[in-house]
């Protein structure tokens, strides 16, 4: 049994709100061992008086009621102890504030004053449940680093491991280091002062990497499979283009698992399915003995240049020899003086186009960007180095896109006599029958409608990820072998990108360069060396037993109690980062290095038998539960929020930092994700009396910020079921609802919940109150 | 698709203006901001953007065909607030030194009388054929060579060089300087009717109006407007200029008033037609003498004011000065120098530098009237015709010049 420290912060207008003894009194009630107040509670004071109650008494939980739990104080970090926070500064004493001439102060106070103690009887609750987290060490972890890709981006991502200690090895699929870095003539600068051309860095970092003794080189190699977690990845690898039997197993698409007429095939019938498509595969759950371990792996694999399909672009003569893409250039560029396909004459003016489009649309070609931009800008340089007498190049463009720094490119290169710079709707390209091509561009800055002669038109086409068609990665996991979300993305390889740009979300697997995002050499060089820290972080993690970002600190990881499980299979559909694979016999089996602490198993599993040391069913149902909800009172209705703590949570503290406030009805219980909020705990709450439940979290669909991609999603889908359930208990389904707040709507998040409160307050009282 | 026009770009144009001061011409985005600063630019016609662009992508026959760049004082207001600092101000006095050149004829008359080096030796070359010519007609005269005195022992540059040696020399020059400046304006003419979308008459030129009206109509007050520097006084970095250009006009017409009186007096009326006695030299209480020697003063202090304010601004960063401005400024002084040098070596007689002075007078001022069509001497002519243009090509288009050209206006574009 807990014995349970309550320390109430009286400063910064708490005293003013509330009166401290009343809950002093009610945490004693609910359990508390001790209760106290202190006006300085995190001043050294404080931390001393806590400090001699733990020995004293032996208190072996504490809570501190007083700032949001977002302030860390590690000073009341004491071993042995399990510390927990609650805001109410921010959430009772900052978002309540009454105003003393006003003519319900009085009853305004009586409703603070309940809702602070409920957050008491919570506090208390939730430490009589919870138990000390116990980290989960790997045993041995690897520390070695893998990089898939011997680009620059890829030798700088092992270059900057390899420094910080670490063994890496290199895999790439051709013969040589280097990758595109390799192919051009000249490259987009990589430093101040940004104005001109500069050589080629993959030559230096080439040499670097030969003479540096923890890097080792596999060339001619890819990926077989990766199998394992972060800490003990198994990895088979093979000769490029050839076929193993420990390539990865691909499962089923929803269509596979149909039939002829629509139907889902049965278990078993699947297994056939999946048997046939994957033989010759050794089954995903097999580990290669012969396999090559490694801690983490920083996925560098580049991109390929986009080549338009014959006969596409018939209006830019696209099929024409003397008709190019920007690659194709480039290739002409780096083997000698710019000379013409189709007769070998110099090439002396140049036309380069950036949208396809013509006058109907201002887009550039597909997977285009400011990097094919400035590709641009550089080739026209070309023209100008190869031919300063009389080379001419035209940069015809829709967006000119030379971000940040580059501008200093841009200005540079605008700078040459030679290169002429026009935004205008190229509109055709034709043969001039003397051996080069007239280029019609429409509304040109020059205010009319131009043809130019030209020796060749460049084609400004894309760059295409490497995992648009292929996994690359080839991960021996449930959830198949590539990253799940590349149809969101376009094929380029997942990323959040607002919050952490190198986690993939496969933990331990970090991306780096223009696999996620176009990227010039030097952007790609320094997202290597993000990745290379990320990779470096995960191997750590591994080792010490806590998770990787957002979760650093937590030494937790989901429990599960299998007896009961059903094999229903949720928990491992819906994990975000696919850290649960199936064992023989068809049981959920955890990675725990894979497992980011999200909760959002815990949130699926019918059975209710997923959760964490202090953060479970039972921990939060509990909590709910010690709400105290008068049956008699219908001014005095109750509801329960469940914020997400990563961002709708964050913006109520701001909300309350300035001054706005929401109705004392609701009682605000932070969520790790809103994936993580079990059914259940929405049965707890409508069973206790509690006339609605309001669920804020992030923003989810195509632009999501959700920290665990797709938690509030998940529960949107989840919360559509309660409904129903709702419903057939004869109670109005809109008493449950969702909203989604960015962390940075701290004015609409009042709003939001008052909305919800008045809703509910319309619809009367659970009907159930008082049961 | 509307109409289509081929473009010829000419990198040697581009590369031309940036060589000549207009190095910074590349740099311009096209945000317009200088033609909304610019004190000058008009509604209708609004600079220095466009001439920015047309620059940069090479379209010679643009630029050529735009008035414009004749119309803009170099004042600064646009390099002032240019926010990419493309210069637009240098950068359409780059391209009038190109425009000077593109007109001249010779052209490569153009390249010495912009270079210091090449006013220097154009000078020296002067001063030998004035050496010359002076050795010839000391044949003829008998007098001392090089260094004559009249019969009272004093400095007589008559005995030099009388006017028909003079004239000799000068009027075929001034005839060739005649010609080719006509011959520049008359295809600027052409050039900036055509730009300005003015209709050809029906002989493929473009109308010019009759002398009367001329004269009456357009160069009057395009001169009344010179001779105030109204148009100057309203630059904003820069008025202060208009007042050391406006003290310099005057000194040139009243220089150029004195020399006439000179020339028609003594040449015409004393040596050829032989009614009047020799007039010079005059004595110093002659009212000619008095505006000559105030036209002189006047003139020196002109160019020194010009020249102190240009290497102030200069300074200042608002316009950056090349070559041609110095070597006019320069050529302008050595001008004004020399002659008052040689007035005050021949009053106080000493002949072995009062002559020398004085042929190097004569040369600068040779080189200074011969730059005309070809150095920046040449906005004279060409700054005249800009503004006698904009009056006539605004009443043509108003439909008010007559020659029937009213419905032809605005078809060719
Ligand atoms: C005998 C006649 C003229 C002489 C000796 C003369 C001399 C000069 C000189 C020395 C400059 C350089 C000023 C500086 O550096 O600030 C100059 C500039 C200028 N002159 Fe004249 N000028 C004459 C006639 C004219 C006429 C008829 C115009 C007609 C509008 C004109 C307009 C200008 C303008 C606008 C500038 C300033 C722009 C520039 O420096 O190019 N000038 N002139
Ligand atoms: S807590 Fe999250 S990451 Fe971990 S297993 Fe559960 S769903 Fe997956
Ligand atoms: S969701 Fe629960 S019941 Fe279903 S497989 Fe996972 S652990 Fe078992
Ligand atoms: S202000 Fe400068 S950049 Fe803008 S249009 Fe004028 S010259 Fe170009
Ligand atoms: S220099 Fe002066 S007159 Fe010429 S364009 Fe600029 S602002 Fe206008």
């Amino acid at each position: 049994m807990a014995k349970i420290g309550v320390y109430i912060y009286t400063g910064d207008g708490i005293a003013e709100a509330v009166d401290v003894e009343g809950l002093i009194k009610v945490a004693t009630k609910s359990g508390a061992a001790v209760a106290k107040s202190h006006a300085d509670l995190y001043s050294p004071e404080g931390v001393a008086m806590v400090k001699q109650d733990i020995e004293a008494e032996g208190l072996t939980a504490i809570s501190l009621v007083g700032m949001s739990p977002r302030y860390e104080y590690k000073t009341f970090d004491f071993p042995g102890v399990y510390l927990d926070k609650t805001g109410i500064r921010e959430l009772v004493a900052w978002s309540h504030r009454i105003d003393p001439s006003d003519e319900k102060a009085d009853s305004k106070k009586e409703h603070v004053q309940e809702l602070a103690e409920d957050y008491i009887r919570m506090a208390v609750t939730k430490l009589q449940k919870v138990q000390m987290p116990t980290p989960d060490k790997l045993e041995a972890p690897n520390t070695r680093i893998l990089v898939i890709g011997g680009g620059v981006t890829g030798m700088t991502a092992a270059l900057e491991a390899a420094e910080a200690g670490y063994e890496v090895t290199i895999v790439e699929r051709t013969g040589e280091l280097g990758g595109y870095g390799m192919q051009v003539r000249k490259q987009i600068p990589v430093g101040p002062d940004y104005s001109s051309l500069v050589n080629p860095v993959a030559p230096s970092l080439i040499e670097k990497i030969k003479s540096n003794s923890k890097i080792t080189v596999k060339t001619e190699t890819e990926i077989a499979r990766i199998y394992g977690a972060p800490g003990k990845y198994r990895v088979s690898l093979k000769a490029a283009g050839t076929k193993s039997e420990w390539d990865a197993p691909v499962p089923l698409t929803p269509e596979e698992k149909l039939d002829a007429n629509g139907k889902e095939l049965s278990a078993e019938d699947q297994k056939k399915v999946y048997a046939a498509k994957n033989e010759g595969r050794n089954d995903y759950m097999v580990e290669d003995a012969n396999g090559e371990l490694f801690g983490a792996v920083i996925l560098a694999a580049g991109w390929k240049p986009a080549i338009p399909a014959d006969g596409e672009y018939p209006h830019l003569a696209w099929g024409n020899p003397n008709v190019l893409t920007n690659h194709q250039f480039e290739q002409l560029a780096k083997s000698g003086k710019l000379k013409r396909p189709s007769d070998g004459k110099e090439i002396k003016t140049v036309a380069f186009v950036q949208s396809p489009g013509g006058l109907n649309d201002d887009a550039d070609f597909p997977y285009a960007s400011a990097v094919t931009t400035m590709v641009s800008l550089k080739q026209a340089k070309y023209v100008r180095e190869d031919y300063p007498e009389d080379g001419k190049a035209y940069v015809l463009y829709q967006h000119m896109r030379t971000p940040g720094q580059y501008e200093y490119f841009y200005k540079g290169l605008q700078d040459d006599a030679g290169i002429f710079l026009s935004k205008g709707a190229v509109t055709a390209v034709k043969d001039n029958g003397a051996g080069g091509l007239t280029v019609t561009v429409e509304k040109t800055l020059l205010g009319d409608n131009i043809a130019l002669d030209v020796d060749v038109v460049v084609l400004a086409t894309g760059m295409l990820p490497a995992t648009k068609d292929e996994a690359v990665v080839n991960l021996a996991y449930r959830q198949g072998p590539a990253f799940r979300d590349l149809d969101l993305f376009g094929g380029y390889c997942d990323s959040n990108f607002i919050c952490f740009p190198y986690e993939t979300r496969r933990t331990g697997i970090y991306a780096a360069g223009p696999v996620r995002r176009t990227m010039t050499i030097e952007e790609s060089m320094e997202d290597a060396a993000g990745a290379a820290l990320k990779a470096i972080q995960a191997v750590k993690a591994a080792e010490e037993g806590h998770a990787v970002h957002p979760r650093t600190w937590d030494f937790d990881y989901p429990d599960f109690y299998f007896q009961r499980c059903t094999q229903c299979k949720r928990c491992t559909e819906e994990c975000p980062f696919g850290a649960l694979d199936d064992d023989e016999k068809g049981t959920p089996k955890p990675n725990p290095t894979r497992c980011r602490r999200c909760g959002t198993c815990m949130g699926a599993c019918p059975e209710r038998i997923i959760g964490f040391k202090d953060y479970n069913i039972d921990v939060v149902g509990s909590m709910i539960k010690s709400i105290e909800v008068p049956d008699d009172d219908e001014d005095k209705l109750r509801m329960v929020i469940f914020a997400c703590e990563n961002d709708a949570y964050p913006a109520l503290d701001m909300a309350a930092a300035k001054g706005l406030g929401w109705s004392p009805l609701p009682r605000i219980i932070p969520v790790r994700c809103l994936g993580s909020v079990n059914v259940a705990w929405i049965k707890d709450a409508m069973s206790s009396g509690l006339d609605g439940v309001l669920l804020l979290g992030c923003k989810f669909g195509d632009d999501y910020q959700c920290h665990f991609v797709k938690g509030s999603e998940l529960a949107d889908r989840r919360m559509a079921n309660v409904a129903e359930t709702i419903k057939s208990l004869g109670m109005e389904p809109e008493r449950v609802k969702l909203a989604q707040i960015a962390i940075d709507e701290y004015d609409k998040v009042p709003g939001v919940i008052d909305a919800f409160v008045e809703e509910i307050v319309g619809m009367g009282p659970n009907p159930f109150k008082g049961f | 698709m509307g109409e289509q026009q081929q473009m010829q770009p000419d990198l040697s144009f581009v590369k031309g203006v940036m060589a000549s001061g207009g190095e910074t011409v590349k740099k311009c985005y096209q945000c317009a901001t200088c033609s909304v600063v610019c004190p000058l630019s008009t509604n209708d016609s609004p600079f220095p953007r466009k001439e920015m662009l047309w620059t940069q992508w090479g379209l010679a026959g643009r630029v050529s065909g735009d008035v414009d760049v004749w119309l803009c004082h170099q004042c600064g207001d646009c390099t002032k607030h240019c926010p990419r600092d493309a210069r637009p101000g240098d950068v359409l006095a780059a391209i009038r030194i190109n425009a000077i050149r593109y007109y001249a004829n010779p052209k490569a008359l153009a390249d010495v009388f912009n270079s210091p080096g090449g006013v220097v030796g154009a000078v020296i070359a002067a001063a030998v054929l004035v050496l010359i010519v002076a050795a010839v007609w000391s044949q003829i005269t008998g007098n001392a060579f090089p260094f004559p005195l009249n019969h009272e022992g004093k400095v007589e540059y008559h005995e030099f060089l009388s006017v028909i040696p003079i004239d000799a020399m000068v009027l075929p020059i001034v005839a060739w300087i005649i010609y080719v400046s006509y011959n520049g304006v008359s295809r600027f003419w052409n050039d900036i009717s055509k730009g300005a979308g003015l209709p050809e008459s029906f002989t493929g030129t473009y109308p010019k109006p009759s002398i009367g009206l001329l004269l009456s109509k357009y160069l009057g007050p395009a001169v009344m407007e010179i001779l105030s520097h109204s148009r100057f006084k309203k630059c904003g970095q820069t008025a202060e200029r208009a007042r050391g250009h406006l003290l310099l006009l005057w000194s040139f017409i009243i220089l150029f008033a004195v020399t006439n009186y000179v020339f028609i007096a003594e040449d015409l009326f004393h040596a050829a037609l032989g009614l009047i006695s020799k007039v010079t030299p005059l004595p110093l209480y002659h009212p000619v003498k008095l505006a000559a020697n105030v036209g002189g003063i006047m003139l020196i202090a002109g160019i020194l004011m010009v020249k102190s304010m240009r290497t102030q601004k200069t300074e200042e960063g608002v316009l950056t000065s090349a070559a041609p401005d110095w070597v006019l400024i320069w050529l302008i002084f050595a001008v004004g120098a020399t002659g008052i040098g040689a007035e005050v070596l021949r009053l106080i007689n000493i002949a072995p530098i009062a002559y020398p002075v004085y042929i190097l007078h004569l040369a600068t001022i040779i080189v200074l009237f011969l730059s005309l069509p070809y150095g920046k001497f040449g906005h004279l002519i060409y700054r005249t015709t800009a503004y006698v243009f904009q009056r006539w090509a605004d009443d043509v288009k108003a439909g008010k010049a007559g020659f029937g050209l009213e419905k032809a206006v605005g078809a060719a574009h």
